[in-house]
């Protein structure tokens, strides 16, 4: 209570005025604005909003089109996905679970296939049956989990001593990076079956994943090859010294610190990947925002775009924030400081 | 004589890429064939047929797909020079904002910057254009006389007239590029050393003279990198411009394919203009550099 008196004193009305004139308008003005856009916003939520165009279609938002009968395997998927994010982010946890907690987020991926695709003991479901945002997780995580090996190869493969190695990564790398992802999209789509055999049939959205995976890759090799790039030539030096070869070299010294350092890049690519699932709405996948366009294109729900639309945003906000959470906590994981702290602990 | 082995490593991985690569053309030429199309131009001198909304230059459907595709690119060219001078305004003031001392203005474009940059710039694009403008009324509403009227079908500002596509998707990209600019701008003013802002206060500058005068310039080499990567971003993400139907050179040689079945010219050529686009991007952010260099 203190505190606050002599706060409150501090930046009197009279001083802050007399003080800082500007400062003081500008405040003010902001907040009558704050209290117009709240009231607008209050006002439409409690009188006009009318959300059974939520309510009554959560199912597809989730799933899509996905069987009713089978809708328990997204489901689930989707339900261990959420369970584990929050346990990584709040459990401050020891031994076993440590130790296991990137096994089990490697596994989330193949699980998550199997669940949705069919496999050992269930009914398969096609591909053109996924939707929501089950597919959108899939579509983000499986072409996540191709680019980043890709990238990762590119990169090296960019400041390789050998001259075509190093000309055609780069070149495949500036190339990618000069094309708006939509024509890749649109032209995976249309060319991935031009440039294949005739009998080879693949479906839309495993051509929709290979064509973000090689969008992607070429982002992440740039964002490697900052990090490897950060890396002090003393580490090469010295690891040369100790006698590694060159890919002992790239493997255990460069690699893991570039990666370490590139991790605040490559999230925001992640970041970005997940948000750029979108725009498979527009090459007709029913993915989330897919099928809200479809749901606002029934006569039921004519016009609540609003709502939809923020309700959208929030579930991306939502995925978004959750990811970059969990990168920071990677970050904190890995962070030579911390190890060096905890390896003292042991020691003591 | 001793061959290296490096040269023999660069000889295996050559025979590799041009036996995935010649697969790949073998692979594309037994289906062209196959489909009858084959690879030629000369359908682009053909009469395109389809109307354009939007047309900067003088455009008939029976005008030839050359000409509605360069139509087209200036419709790119002129969303993202417009959106480009918008954004970097914005992105400058939220980007300085963020190194306020104004706790308000601080939290306020903190908010702008992290609920922008998590939400898919396509959904930003559909509630501009169907929430923002399209539930306007039909009849225009004219706030402030004859000068600005504003209606579903268009914005009039001093008798020129704006299609709301256009306007939705400037609204959308500005916000959403602002919001990564703001970014830059600040990571840029954060890599000026502290130093430099207590002794500008120190020696009685205010805080927007030091800003201009002191902070700004020093901060221009970190923040101009960074930019020119922005600005690329806005080139190619202006090509969601098909989501609010604007006719930019995405969606024109989107319908041409759809039209004419030629794929693989319609992807070079897109290809093509972009790289012009880049280059013009890249050259103008080049000469601004070393400007700045100079003055340093």
């Amino acid at each position: 209570m203190k505190f606050i008196k002599k706060n409150l004193n501090l930046f009197s009305l009279k001083r802050w005025i007399r003080n800082k004139p500007v400062d003081f308008i500008v405040t003010m003005f902001l907040m009558l604005l704050i209290l117009w856009v709240a009231t607008l916003i209050v006002s439409w939520f409690i009188l006009e909003a009318n959300w059974n165009v939520v309510s009554d279609n959560l199912d597809l938002y989730a799933i899509g089109s996905y069987p009713a009968d089978q809708k328990w395997r997204p489901m689930i998927w989707m339900l261990s996905l959420s369970t584990l994010t929050i346990i990584t982010l709040t459990w401050r946890r020891k031994g076993i679970l440590q130790k296991s907690l990137p096994w089990i987020w490697i596994l989330m991926l193949p699980s998550g296939l199997v669940l949705m695709a069919g496999g050992p003991g269930l009914i398969p479901v096609a591909s053109h049956k996924w939707g929501g945002l089950a597919l959108t997780l899939i579509l983000a995580l499986s072409s996540a989990f191709i680019a980043m090996p890709l990238g990762i190869l590119l990169a090296l493969g960019r400041r390789s001593k050998l001259a075509i190695i190093k000309y055609s990564c780069g070149i495949y790398i500036d190339s990618m990076r000069s094309v708006p992802l939509i024509a890749i999209l649109f032209f995976g789509q249309l060319l991935i079956p031009l440039f294949l055999p005739v009998e080879f049939d693949i479906n839309r959205v495993v051509r929709a994943i290979l064509a973000f995976a090689v969008f992607a890759a070429a982002y992440v090799a740039e964002d490697v090859r900052g990090g490897l790039q950060a890396i002090p030539k003393t580490q090469v030096e010295a690891a040369e010294a100790l006698g590694l070869n060159p890919k002992q070299i790239a493997i255990l010294i460069m690699l893991p610190q570039a990666l370490r350092t590139a991790i605040p890049a490559l999230t925001n690519q992640a970041i970005g990947l997940l948000q750029n699932t979108s725009l498979m709405a527009i090459l007709g996948l029913v993915e989330l925002l897919g099928i809200s366009r479809s749901l606002l294109a029934n006569p039921n729900f004519m016009g609540r775009y609003l709502e939809v639309y923020v309700w959208i945003a929030a579930v991306y906000w939502l995925i978004c924030t959750s990811m970059a959470l969990l990168a920071r906590r990677l970050e904190q994981e890995l962070d030579p400081n911390i190890l060096t702290i905890k390896s003292n602990e042991i020691s003591n | 004589m001793r061959i290296p082995k490096s040269f023999l490593y660069q000889l295996i991985i050559a025979f590799i890429i041009s036996c995935i690569l010649g697969v790949l053309f073998n692979n594309l030429i037994v289906n062209l064939i196959r489909t009858g199309i084959g690879i030629n131009f000369k359908w682009l001198m053909r009469p395109a047929g389809f109307a354009l909304a939007e047309t900067s230059l003088p455009y008939k459907p029976s005008d030839t797909y050359a000409w509605a595709l360069f139509i087209g690119w200036i419709n790119s060219l002129k969303v993202i020079l417009f959106s480009l001078i918008l954004a970097t305004l914005l992105g400058i003031i939220a980007g300085t904002a963020r190194s306020s001392s104004n706790l308000l203005v601080k939290s306020i474009s903190s908010l702008y910057v992290a609920l922008i940059r998590q939400i898919p710039l396509l959904l930003q694009l559909f509630f501009w254009y169907f929430v923002a403008f399209l539930s306007l009324p039909n009849t225009p509403l004219e706030p402030i006389g004859k000068l600005l009227s504003l209606s579903n079908q268009s914005l009039r500002i001093a008798g020129v007239n704006i299609s709301v596509e256009f306007c939705a998707l400037l609204i959308g990209l500005t916000i959403f590029t602002g919001a990564s600019i703001a970014e830059v701008v600040r990571g840029g003013l954060n890599s000026v050393n502290r130093g430099q802002w207590e002794s500008f206060r120190s020696l009685g500058l205010n805080e927007r003279l030091g800003l201009i005068h002191i902070i700004i310039p020093q901060s221009l080499p970190a923040i101009i990198p960074g930019l020119t990567s922005q600005y690329l971003n806005l080139a190619k993400n202006s090509t969601l411009a098909i989501a609010v139907g604007y006719a930019d050179i995405y969606a024109v040689s989107d319908t041409t394919i759809t039209q004419t079945g030629r794929a693989i010219e319609g992807f070079i050529i897109l290809l093509a203009s972009f790289l012009v686009l880049n280059l013009l991007i890249t050259g103008s952010m080049n000469i601004l550099n070393k400007l700045v260099m100079r003055i340093k």
